[in-house]
């Protein structure tokens, strides 16, 4: 019984469903009498509704509802899930975020109106019937622009639109540094919005059961206890034991599908009001308008250096677009998880970093691929690169002159690294690269009238967003934990419950290979289970390349647990001290012994405990 | 207004009263529940909702159901054997790791069937330039490519 799966190349468990059209995406799910939405959205970015007018709509065929924010006046607007605190010690400003449009719209996608109908169709052509009366306001789209004087306010309780202004490190001692450096490098940048896409487009079904008062609620989501948490306790006011959060097969997320977004809210509460089914599926322009975008930095950062080119400070200054409103966890992306950062993989012994958020009349912008970390490498690669040109050194030369080499190493910039080895992987990737060859490289790609370029950067990432206390010390509003719940069935076979998502990354094959070759099992004697709130006890969800780290842990803390019991019950079996018992490949053992029991055995005997050392357990 | 289509579907006759503006994949996914056939952009741009007619690769979002009336049409539920046997094409996709999420899956196989039916043993150059109408967000294309060559040589 070959049992040990791990680095194994084990064929993805969960493709044979792919790969036979057998999947089930939200948009798959069909309630029994369900009903369509389609949204209205505001084709303006800035706009005064001063009114909406439905009665033709409404007699229109096949329609059985419209809904506007007059009648979701009751709803709390979607909270921001983390608090970012400002240099004057002041909580960021979090404006009231609709789940349908509040007198005003103040971003192109903005949801006005929702129309219910018997199809798509009608529910789209009565849409058309709805007439909005808009009176456009002046907008501002560019982050450069939203703090200007003069610029049009999206929310009262920001007339700067400034959510936040924060900062990190010692400023003072920076500043002295940079007056003192033999050389300075300044560099201005964009980092360019972006759409994250993901192919499946967002969807939510929800339906509302008379009989227990319940929901249930099918989402593209990449969190859906964490979705069920901010939609009951925070947005509809439902006890949360009465909503279920499914999400089932998801075509992809990038971050985008880690949030709590409007059209959930809705479909969930109308659901009720109709007593029917709702579903909704986004559109691609939907998705363009709607999914929380990613990056949209304008940066100035300056690297202070010695004459050899060693790093004496850095200063980033960053204004980040948090665009319309404040998206689930848009606040941290451009502090926590971007200044902390900023030392990447160098020396640099100050580092001071100030980040304004600001609203501007656009989709809100939130967590994508790497969220916050990747721009910071943008930051301190380009500074990099840009300064070993100006001193004229070898872009290879400056980074090695610069790397921690000493470890553990506090950065400047909250976080403490505790192992790397720079020189190697910069090593490697030079032999990989053959840079060596590439002056060559670049004479005949001239002579063939082609130009050639090379880059460095040297990556370092924070994953995981755990754990709790660090997490909750920044600001954090969620638990940032994982939950792990691995149940072992009589028959030895096992089901593990798991609070991370997956949508594409293949957890029911990587879990199962570590929990499999744990218990010396067979890998088709394990299942794993997610994204359903009514299966898994609770979860934070998968993003953040968090999944192994911090649910595999879980995971393994389940499964040590599982196994120490199972210990108890082998050594009551055998009549051996539970000391000398080893669990190893699938059974447990008296050590120095031939006397063993097989893993499903004593599972058997937990379940059928006719000889058990109930004292014990 | 609604009118009557009949076509073929996997083999078996479908029928159904449908709006003249029903979408082809529309049919397919609501009237027959085939949901394997997907829609990602609405606009035949991604080509998740790729399936077979009358021999051919087609986007279903593209069409009417009406232009698919007396056709013989193949979705991702029709192309592995009676008895379960995956199609070659399948088999390479999970073999090579063909896939991640999923989703852009059914119309990657749909496609690389037929785009091994018109160019038999094609080259990777040719692999990846017949699969400019199918998007694949993972970025998966390596091991897609791979799957699509490796199922060339045995179909």
């Amino acid at each position: 019984m070959a049992t040990n799966y791990i680095g194994q190349a084990v064929k993805r468990r969960e493709d044979y469903r792919f790969i036979t059209g057998a999947g089930q995406y939200t948009d798959d799910v069909a309630l029994p009498g369900q009903t369509h939405a389609y949204f209205i959205r505001s084709p303006h970015a800035h706009a005064r509704i001063k009114s909406i007018r439905k009665d033709k709509a409404l007699k229109a065929p096949g329609v059985v509802a419209i809904f506007t924010g007059e009648d979701t006046k009751a709803i709390n607007g979607l909270p921001c899930g983390w608090l970012i605190t400002d240099v004057n010690g002041q909580p960021m400003k979090e404006p009231p975020h609709p789940v349908l449009a509040q007198g005003k719209a103040r971003h192109v996608g903005d949801q006005v109106a929702v129309v219910l109908a018997e199809s798509l169709a009608q529910a789209k052509d009565a849409a058309e019937l709805v007439e909005v009366d808009y009176e456009v306001l002046p907008s501002v789209v560019d982050v450069a622009d939203a703090r200007k004087s003069g610029a049009p306010a999206l929310h009262e309780i920001a007339p700067d639109n400034t959510c936040y202004v924060w900062a990190l490190g010692d400023k003072a001692a920076v500043d002295k540094a940079f007056a003192g450096a033999a050389h300075v490098t300044t560099l201005e940048f964009v980092n360019n919005r972006l759409i994250p896409n993901a192919i499946e487009p967002r969807a939510a079904t929800a339906s509302y059961s008379r009989a227990d008062d319940g929901y249930t609620l099918y989402v593209a989501s990449q969190n859906p206890h964490v979705e069920r948490l901010l939609m009951t306790a925070f947005v509809l006011g439902l006890p949360e034991h009465k909503v279920r959060v499914v999400a089932p097969d998801v075509g992809g997320g990038f971050g985008s599908k880690i949030y709590l977004y409007a059209e959930d809210v809705v479909v969930t509460w109308a659901s009720k009001q109709i007593n029917r089914p709702v579903k909704w599926t986004a559109e691609r322009s939907e998705s363009f308008m709607t999914d929380a975008h990613g990056r949209d930095h304008l940066t100035k950062a300056e690297l202070a250096m010695d004459k050899d080119g060693k790093f004496l400070a850095m200063r980033v200054h960053t204004t980040a677009n948090m665009g319309a409103y404040l998206s689930t966890f848009a606040s941290c992306i451009p502090t926590i998880l971007y200044a902390t950062l900023l030392a990447g993989q160098y020396t640099t012994p100050l580092i001071y970093c100030q980040v304004t958020a600001v609203f501007t009349n656009t989709t809100p912008v939130d967590a994508y691929r790497g969220a916050g970390r990747p721009e910071a490498t943008y930051v301190v690669e380009r500074l990099v690169e840009t300064a070993a040109r100006e001193m004229k050194l070898d872009p290879s030369a400056i980074r090695r002159r610069n790397f921690i080499t000493q470890f553990p190493y506090q950065t400047p910039v909250a976080l403490q690294y505790d192992i790397g080895n720079y020189e190697a992987t910069l090593g490697e990737a030079l032999k990989l690269g053959d840079v060596a060859g590439y002056a060559g490289r670049k004479r005949e790609s001239e002579l063939k009238g082609k130009l050639r370029g090379i880059g460095y950067a040297c990556y370092i990432e924070a994953c995981g967003i755990a754990p709790s206390a660090v997490a909750g010390s920044l600001g954090a509003r969620a638990g940032l934990f994982e939950a792990g719940e691995v149940r072992v069935h009589p028959t030895g076979k096992v089901t593990v419950f798991t609070g991370s998502h997956a949508h594409g990354q293949g957890h029911e094959t990587t879990f199962a290979q570590v929990v499999a070759s744990r218990f010396g099992i067979p890998i088709e004697d394990v299942d794993i289970v997610h994204g359903d709130t009514a299966k898994v006890l609770f979860g934070m969800g998968t993003y953040g390349s968090r999944s192994i780290a911090v649910g595999g842990t879980a995971i393994m803390k389940a499964i040590d647990k599982v196994v120490a019991k199972g210990r108890k019950i082998a050594a009551h079996l055998m009549e051996a001290a539970e000391a000398d018992v080893e669990f190893r490949d699938g059974f447990f053992q008296v050590a120095g012994t031939d006397k063993k029991k097989a893993f499903a055995e004593i599972a058997l005997t937990a379940y059928v405990p006719h000889n058990f050392p109930h004292d014990k357990l | 207004m609604t009118v009557r289509v009949s076509m073929t579907v996997n083999g078996k006759p479908a029928t159904a009263e449908v709006e003249e503006r029903t979408l082809l994949v529309e049919f397919i996914r609501n009237n027959l529940r085939l949901t394997g056939t997907h829609v990602g952009c609405d606009t035949a741009q991604c080509g998740a909702c790729t399936i077979h007619m009358n021999g051919r690769a087609v986007k279903s979002c593209n069409l009417l159901a009406m232009q698919a009336e007396g056709a013989q049409l193949v979705t991702i539920e029709g192309i592995a054997k009676a008895d379960g046997t995956l199609h070659p094409m399948q088999e390479a996709f999970r073999e090579h790791h063909g896939l991640q999420c999923g989703f852009c899956t059914p119309g990657m196989i749909m496609s690389a069937i037929d785009l091994v039916k018109v160019h038999p043993n094609p080259s990777e150059e040719t692999i990846r330039a017949e699969l400019d109408g199918n998007l694949c967000r993972c970025t998966g294309y390596h091991n897609i490519v791979k799957a699509i060559k490796a199922a060339s040589a045995k179909l």
